[in-house]
């Protein structure tokens, strides 16, 4: 789960809460859901936090949440904003990010912490929101840096500047924590936030670009221009956002606009005009004033509230309980009569989607944990599933015929699975098996099906499903020489190989396999305890010879239960044995366990 | 004093001044050898008697040495009709040589890998030389044979012995000679006048149907002594762990689910309301499968309900997400991320029909993630799903059922975190206390699913919702560090055999 850093005095600062110490906050801050990990080198808390309430990514969005939790705070707040003097131009930028958004932040009260503070938010809105920079990239600059394009001859206050495609290998611009122009090829071949970010524009047909008078500045969503670096001295920003959906971008904008509101700064808001050379999306030829800092409206049932959190509360509570979330609440009535709340939920939330996000809103300001706990008044019957019984009952005989009982992993290798056993993969997709004379039924023996693999697996050892049980059991028996012996191992377990002929083309098997390993495991032995086992599940056991890559020819056979073939019994060959550098013969089994049903 | 006849016997027969042999305690004794030697042990471990051993062994010629005695060694008598016919100056024919030798049969083969070995000569293309410095007069294996064919083997050199053992020519054999001494409480319980007393060790069938057991006393055994160590089969302890959550589970009205491990991404995540461009969806997190790809058939109705509630939410007042949604990535399959794949073909009517509330259901079965190996984390791990489905649930039913559950397991005050989950709201973490060190630790994830999972499934009540890592309950109930040693083909047998069983 992503953490957050706070500067926990940063938080008394911004709370004004001076008298907490370290301990309350912690116990504060658990409450609105972010759990103490740890403190870094600097005394800042570390805190785990779900992402859900972006706009708590920063310090000055923590620090409002407390606000309202403690009560010092009531109802929505909306920073005022200061009308448009910059407009973003869109012109023929790349159909693959087509939206932008921006606003201009003056008078901030900028220092050390509260610089850290706006990386910090940048960072974790591109990890969370902007998926990883994919839907949604930040550009925050030092707008006295920026020299707009006047934009009409009567008015000098009028400024522009240009989002639009630029040509990568035309193209110049001298990258933050970068001391040389270059090409914009040359930014994503060599330099080190190029490389990190060049996969996301790899296949545009132009490079995103933001011009102003002077030249390129921002080369969204890879890297900013130097020339615009924010500062500690920075007193008036130039905020722009561009990604694959207006809606993120823009969400991403309030949350960065509360986050500078709280540190003294006034938003301007900025002019997004579409013009027609823009891609064809909703929005092409229209113009926007962003931030888009307005609220909207939903509608709650009294009724609604009580179910959920099970207590009965007054309306007058209800409302009380939503102010202190943050919103504002007035009592109305539905349609068909029922009491309810119109709520008022502000521009930086972005995850509310339903009534229900709010009702666990005032959960949350009533206190979960105040809510005392009943066991619901609901009666109904328990039981096992039919196949998980029978899985027990199997490996409870095993056990008691003096079976080990494993349980190993699912996934596998090719290696382990066939080559190790002695068998030859199967071809995928191939049905020409007549190739070998002595490919004993081809793929079609016990063990021999086609893989599941798994599509990008992050360990050599874990590329499949495995096909059946016993190469697991003889990895546990090579991986225990060392241990005392008898070594008689069984398992009730998964397998799996590709069958087309399943909705999921997957045919999920559940295998019962066993193996003796000591000094004079033989067919016998092994057989023995297979019909012990089939013995008390009433069925009847045949074993015709049969032949088996893994097993000694000659002492081999085919499990038949009641007349199906469901399996193999036989003496491990000894090439199979060696190869896991196990000293002692070994006999085994394994079938369906459906045989036993 | 009153000892078992056998002891009596022997302890009659031994001396104090003299070490006498097993053998001819047993002679004068009248007993077999083996009782004899048994009560010897037993006289020895009473100290009454000491018990010395000595090793000696014997060496004696087989069928084919015994000839070589008589011929001499093959190689030697090759050797002779060499030098005879000139091979110390220049090579000769070999089969002038072998047929002058005498030599027939296999012993050619003997004679000839034995003359090169010993350096009496060469062998090339068919000719024979010999070393004109080579003695056979000095052959060791020679002398040796001669002198264990008198009776002196002993002062035959060790190398010779085990050429001559290599050989298959003399057979070594190892005796143990075992003699006792009287101890000087030996000597007193004889002077003092020992009885035979009847006893005896073994109970067998003869005795018990005779009726001879009446007759009998019992030989006293060490019952002190440490006993051999037997490996039972036993059920593997994450197993147990899981059988004991299962009847939990049952007792408390759930009834287990079941359902395939490889599943479209429709059911692992869509379903359940996560948008498709979700962190937790993306190609590194996710178990996607290269073979086979994708499901064949996906409920066609059902997909359009999920697709509409990703784009447009649910409810006059519900949004969607602003990310994109396609089918192809819905059928995609993958080893499931999570259980709750089997809750939503549950709840949806997939897995058994229309559900009529109130039911409550379960399972621990595998889930998967892509991911590497660590001490605590699996690539595949048991998750414990649990959930509810009746009119009107609230969030104190949840904390009621979950707290009874945990209760089960000695861990009380249980704390609920808000969270955040996509199908859940409200969400829960759930915490509680470790029975042993007290420490505040997750022991769950939960919530009531939301609206925009629910409808799309065709549910119109509440379900509540939990899951947790069935490993995780089982190291925090163990104390196991390295999941590692129980969980997968690393496991370590010891770990399992020693592993204190679930009750």
């Amino acid at each position: 789960m992503p953490t957050v850093e706070i500067d926990p005095d940063e938080l008394r600062y911004l709370t004004g809460r001076e008298d907490r110490d370290d301990e309350q906050l912690k116990r504060d801050l658990f409450g609105l859901g972010l759990e103490f990990e740890g403190e870094t080198d600097d005394g800042e808390f570390e805190l785990e936090f779900a992402p859900d309430r972006l706009d708590r990514l920063s310090v000055e969005g923590v620090a409002r949440s407390l606000r309202y939790h403690y009560g010092d705070d009531r109802g929505v707040y909306l920073p005022g904003t200061n009308s448009a003097e910059w407009t973003v131009r869109v012109e023929d930028v790349p159909e693959d990010r087509p939206y932008v958004t921006g606003a201009v932040v003056r008078g901030l009260d900028m220092d050390d912490a509260a610089l850290e503070s706006l990386i910090q938010v940048q960072e974790k809105l591109h990890a969370t929101m902007g998926r990883q920079r994919a839907k949604g990239a930040i550009g925050v600059h030092d707008l006295t840096m920026l020299k707009g394009e006047t934009l009409r001859e009567d008015d000098d206050r009028q400024k522009s500047v240009t989002y639009t495609g630029a040509d990568a290998d035309e193209e110049t611009m001298v990258p933050l924590e970068g001391d040389q122009e270059l090409t914009l090829r040359e930014v994503l071949d060599v330099h080190h936030i190029g490389q990190e970010y060049a996969e996301l524009v790899a296949d545009y047909a132009s490079m995103p670009a933001i011009y102003d008078e002077i030249g390129l500045f921002s080369f969204p969503p890879v890297v900013n221009g130097r020339r615009t670096e924010v500062t500690a001295d920075s007193r008036d920003l130039f905020i722009e956002m561009t990604g694959t959906d207006q809606w993120t971008v823009d969400k991403m904008l309030n949350i960065v606009c509360y986050a500078l509101d709280a540190r003294g700064g006034k938003v301007e808001e900025v002019r997004v005009e579409y013009t027609e050379d823009a891609p064809v999306t909703p929005e092409a030829g229209s113009e926007l004033l962003r931030p888009d800092l307005v609220t909207k409206m939903k509608t709650v049932e009294h009724g609604d509230v009580e179910t959920m959190l099970g207590v009965e509360l007054d309306e007058r509570d209800v409302v009380d309980l939503i102010e202190r979330s943050g919103m504002d609440a007035e009592s109305t009535e539905t349609d068909d009569g029922a009491a309810a709340y119109r709520v008022k939920v502000p521009p930086y939330r972005t995850d509310v989607l339903h009534p229900v996000d709010l009702i666990d809103d005032v959960g949350r300001a009533y206190g979960f944990n105040e809510l005392e706990p009943r066991y619901p008044d609901v009666s109904t019957v328990g039981g096992r599933h039919e196949r998980s019984r029978l899985e027990d009952a199997v490996r409870d005989r095993l056990v008691g015929q003096g079976f080990e009982d494993l349980l190993n992993f699912h996934l596998i290798d090719e290696t382990q699975n066939y080559e190790r056993l002695n068998l030859a993969p199967p071809d995928a997709g191939s049905d020409d098996r007549a190739d070998g004379a002595n490919r004993v039924q081809g793929g079609d023996v016990l063990g021999g099906g086609e893989a599941v693999t798994i599509e990008q697996p992050y360990s050599e050892e874990f590329t499949m499903v495995r096909s059946w049980a016993l190469p697991s059991i003889m990895m546990v028996l090579e991986n225990n020489t060392h241990r005392g012996y008898p070594q008689d191992l069984a398992e009730v377990g998964f397998a799996a190989h590709v069958d087309e002929s399943a909705n999921t083309n997957v045919a999920e098997r559940r295998t019962v396999a066993a193996a003796l390993c000591h000094a004079g495991a033989s067919y016998e032995d092994v057989k023995a305890a297979l019909r012990a086992l089939v013995d008390a599940f009433d069925k009847h056991l045949e074993t015709p010879a049969t032949e088996h890559p893994t097993f000694v020819s000659g002492r081999t056979a085919s499990v038949v239960v009641d007349g199906e073939a469901v399996g193999v019994v036989g003496e491990v060959h000894p090439a199979v044995i060696v190869e896991h550098d196990i000293e002692l013969p070994v006999a085994a089994f394994e079938f369906d366990l459906d045989a036993l049903r | 004093m009153k000892l078992p006849q056998a002891q009596v016997a022997v302890l009659e027969a031994a001396s104090a001044d003299e070490q006498r042999t097993i053998d001819r305690i047993a002679e004068e004794a009248e007993l077999k050898p083996e009782t004899a030697t048994r009560a010897a042990f037993e006289l020895d471990g009473e100290g009454l008697l000491e018990l010395t051993e000595r090793t000696t062994s014997d060496v004696e010629l087989t069928d084919e040495a015994r000839r070589y005695v008589e011929d001499g060694l093959p190689e030697l008598r090759l050797y002779e009709a060499a030098v005879e016919a000139g091979a110390d100056e220049e090579s000769v024919q070999m089969g002038q040589v072998i047929g002058a030798s005498e030599l027939e049969g296999d012993v050619v083969d003997i004679a000839l890998s034995n003359y090169a070995r010993k350096g009496y000569g060469e062998m090339d293309s068919g000719e024979i030389a010999a070393d004109p410095g080579a003695d056979p007069d000095a052959d060791a294996e020679a002398t040796a044979l001669d002198a264990l064919a008198e009776g002196a083997g002993a002062y035959a050199r060790e190398t010779a012995l085990e050429d001559l053992d290599n050989r298959g020519l003399i057979e070594q054999t190892e005796t143990v000679i075992r003699s006792v001494t009287l101890t000087a409480d030996g000597v007193t319980a004889l002077m003092e006048g020992v009885e035979a007393a009847e006893t005896v060790g073994q109970i067998t069938s003869e005795m018990l149907t005779s009726g001879e057991w009446d007759e009998v006393e019992f030989a006293d055994y060490n019952v002190e002594a440490d006993a051999e160590r037997v490996v039972p089969g036993r059920k593997h302890a994450l197993r147990e762990m899981a059988e004991r959550v299962k009847d939990v589970l049952v007792g408390m009205g759930f009834q287990e689910m079941q359902g395939p491990h490889v599943d479209a991404d429709f059911w692992i995540n869509d379903c359940l309301f996560m948008p498709q461009d979700h962190p937790a969806r993306n190609h590194w997190d996710r178990f996607a499968l290269d073979e086979p790809g994708s499901i064949d058939e996906l409920p066609a109705d059902l997909v359009e309900r999920v697709e509409a509630a990703h784009r447009e939410g649910v409810g006059p007042d519900g949004e969607g997400y602003h990310s994109p949604w396609n089918l192809d990535f819905a059928k995609a399959l993958a080893l499931r991320g999570h259980t709750t794949s089997l809750t939503a073909r549950h709840l949806s009517g997939e897995a058994m029909g229309d559900l009529e509330p109130p039911r409550r259901f379960f399972s621990i079965e595998k889930a998967y993630r892509n991911d590497t190996l660590d001490a605590t984390h699996l690539l595949e791990f048991f998750q414990i799903e649990g959930w509810v489905m009746a009119e009107d649930l609230s969030v104190r039913d949840l904390m009621g059922t979950f707290t009874e559950f945990y209760e089960q397991f000695g861990i009380t005050d249980v704390e609920f975190k808000p969270h955040y989950n996509p199908y859940t709201e409200p969400s829960f973490e759930l915490f509680g206390r470790h029975p042993e060190t007290g420490e505040l630790i997750e022991i769950g994830n939960s919530g009531l699913f939301r609206p925009e999972m629910l409808e799309p499934l065709g549910v119109d009540c509440d379900v509540m919702a939990w899951g947790l890592a069935l490993e995780r309950l089982f190291m925090l109930a163990t104390g196991a560090e390295d999941i590692r040693d129980v969980h997968g083909t690393l496991v370590d047998l010891e770990f399992l055999r020693e592993e204190e069983v679930a009750r």
